[in-house]
This record gives structure tokens, sequence and C-alpha cells, in this order.
């Protein structure tokens, strides 16, 4: 075999790396804007359907523009906000077992939820995964997270034997314990920034 | 052959990880097939063209910036062009690095073949790995969701309204294990040539 100068091999090394870092840039670059894009979509597809509209990915842009305005909430106007007509649509993300968890919720004007959806990065399938179904999303619709006369925010919850009257309680998923204490926290901790628009009726 | 008597994942037993993690669904299991071929291919004829230009010392260092290049490109290609199958298979695309099956072919072929050789003998090997995968996410997404390729079939079939339910344990890893494990029982059963003496 032939031997090579220590002079050649890190030559040789800068080179490559040279190449492959150029390479790299490129792609990145010019693929950029297809991914944002792509990433906005997502979004506004997610969106559309806590408002109870199933777009794909070729109209979702268009349902987006006619049906969704975007808006600020409360006197910093640091919380964002989707409107569709009276629906306020409110986004939450929290920590799963595995990674990033995220959702957007759909209240009417006295704040009962109308619809939500949720997704996640690196949920078990079949177990924590299950929150992206549609099957889970539907268990939150006509839950509140206030009492019945706004005086207090009261968080929904993610617990074993939910009691189907209460409106404040959703069934876990059995074998996702960890995602579902993820979504209940998710729940409270970002919805409850929102409680002092929550706490009287719209 | 690549796909069968050296069939990288039943008997040479390389790619497990991969398998179990990204076969519960066919689609994003075609998909990663599809990327795994594309790497192992270009990343064979990529080393193979540079190996008399490759000094031994660093050849290991060298094979794995080809193969990470490849590999985040073939990463950003998937989230512009295939978004939602890029976000079904998550790091698994990213883990394409760490596969045995292509560092392997890398230094055990293309390092002392020609790059037309070593590009089929990427090729076979990719093909080699998307057959298991085909065969396990067929099986795990029609156990274990009742579709195929998103299709509802056994919705349309009508045996939920049987009393038919979909057993959990096939989209879960164990059960690819155990579905892989049949295989290669299967493999070695039929061909005596497999056989440890």
């Amino acid at each position: 075999m032939r031997s090579f100068s220590n002079r050649y091999i890190v030559l040789y090394a800068a080179a490559l790396v040279a190449v492959a870092a150029l390479l790299l840039t490129v792609v990145s670059v010019s693929l950029q804007p297809r991914q944002q894009h792509n990433r906005q979509l997502e979004t506004q597809r997610m969106i559309l359907k806590a408002a109870g509209i199933d777009a794909t990915p070729a109209d979702a842009g268009r349902l987006y523009a006619a049906h969704i305005r975007e808006v600020r909430l409360l006197e910093q106007d640091s919380l964002t906000a989707w409107m569709y007509g009276t629906s306020c649509i409110l986004p939450v993300r929290g920590n799963g077992l595995w990674g990033p968890i995220w959702g957007y919720i759909c209240f009417d004007r006295d704040w009962t939820v109308t619809g939500a959806v949720f997704d996640h990065q690196g949920e078990t399938p079949g177990l924590g995964g299950e929150i992206a179904t549609e099957a889970f999303a539907r268990r939150f619709i006509g839950k509140s997270c206030t009492d019945t006369s706004y005086t207090r925010f009261v968080p929904i919850v993610l617990t074993k034997h939910a009691d189907p009257a209460s409106r404040h309680e959703v069934d876990a998923i059995s074998g996702g314990t960890m995602t579902s204490n993820g979504v209940t926290a998710m729940l409270r901790d970002c919805l409850s920034k929102y409680q002092d628009c929550m706490l009287h009726e719209r | 052959m690549p796909w069968s008597r050296q069939n990288p994942v039943t008997v040479q037993v390389l790619g497990v990880c991969s398998c179990l993690a990204v076969t519960a669904q066919l689609k994003p299991a075609v998909v990663m097939a599809a990327s795994v071929t594309a790497v192992v291919m270009l990343s064979n004829l990529v080393i193979s063209l540079l190996r008399h230009t490759i000094p031994p010392r660093i050849r290991i260092i060298v094979q794995l910036v080809v193969v990470a290049t490849l590999v985040v490109v073939t990463d950003q290609l998937l989230k512009a062009y295939a978004y939602d199958v890029s976000r079904q298979l998550s790091v698994y695309v990213g883990l394409i690095i760490t596969n045995c099956i292509v560092m392997g072919r890398l230094e055990a072929f293309a390092m002392t073949h020609g790059p037309w050789e070593s590009l089929l003998d990427g090729l076979g090997n990719g093909l080699g790995y998307a057959f298991i995968l085909v065969v396990l996410g067929v099986v795990r997404e029609l156990f274990g969701s009742g579709t195929l390729w998103g299709f509802p079939v056994a919705e349309r079939l009508g045996l939920y309204r049987l009393g038919y339910e979909n057993n959990g344990l096939f989209v879960m890893a164990p059960m690819a294990l155990i579905l892989m494990g049949l295989v290669i029982w299967l493999q070695r059963n039929s061909d005596s040539g497999l056989q440890e003496k």
C-alpha cells in the first residue's frame, strides 16, 4: 500500500472538508425557501384543522388567507392568537416523553372548545403518538378552561377514568401516560397565559 | 447476491435499528429504503473514485465525511420535497450516517473496486435493505393500523363491523424484531447454504 506524507494527509483532510462544507452550504441555502414554505403550510393546515376546516397542502394557503386572521391579545400584545369568525384559536406547545409536542385549540365565544389538533416530533407510534389522531383531538370538544361563572381558570387535565360530564377532564391515552402528562402540563402552562381573556364572556 | 444470500439485513444482520424504527407504516419505510439506497450507491461511487488518493490512516474519517455530507443533503431534499414523510422519519434520516450497511460497504467493497462495480454493489445492498423494510412495513401497517400506504383496507372490507380490532403490538418496535426474526428463520430454513454447520 502506498504511504502518504503527513503534509498530504492534512491537506487532503482540509480539502475534503472544505468541499463538503461548500456543498452543504449551497444545498441548505438553495432549499431554505421551500422548506420554510412547507413549515408555514403545515402550521396553517393545523390552525385550519382546529377551526374545523380540512385543508390539503395545495389549498391551505388560500383557505388560510380567506378565513383566518392573526391577532395579538392582552395589553403587552405579546400573545398570538388566530380568529376564525368569532372563534379564537390559541397555540399550545410543551414537552412529551421524547420530544416537543404542540397543538392548536379552537374556542367559541363562551370559551368552550370546538376543535383541537395536536402533533408531536417523536412520541411512540400507537402510544403517545396517538395524540396526533383525530379521535384523540375530538375528546376535547365541549371542554372549557373556566368555571361556569367565568371567575376562575380551571385547566383541562388528562386523566384515567375521566368523568364524561366534567368540563375539565379528558380521557388520557392508555400506554401513553408520560405523553398525556405532557399534554396536561402544556394545556395548563400555555392556556393559563390567556386566562385574563377567558375570565369574561366575549 | 446482495438481496438474497448476502442480504445486509437478514444474513449479515446490519442496519437493524432503522428497520425497527421506520417500518410501522409502509410509506416512510419506502422513503427510508430509497434514501438509504441512494446514499449507499453515491457514497460507494465517491469513495471508489477517490480510493487511490485516500490516505489509509484517515480512510474511516474520509468515509464518514462523505456519508455524512450525502445524508445531510438527502435530509434537506426530503424536507423540501417530501415534508410529511420527512417529519414521520424524523431523526432516522440523519441516523443513516451511522447505518452499518453504508460504512460496511465502503470499507469492504468500494475501497478496493472500480466505480461501476461499487455503484452496483450499493444498489444491490440498498435493494436488499429495501426488501426487508417493505415486507415489515406492509405487515406492520396492515395488522397494526388496518391501512396500507394510508388506504383504510380494514375499514373498506368492513372488518371493524365484524368485531375486528387492530393489533397494537404490530406498531411497536418489539413486533418488528419478531417479524424480522421470522423472515431470517424462513430464509435460513429454505436455504441450507446459510445454515451454520
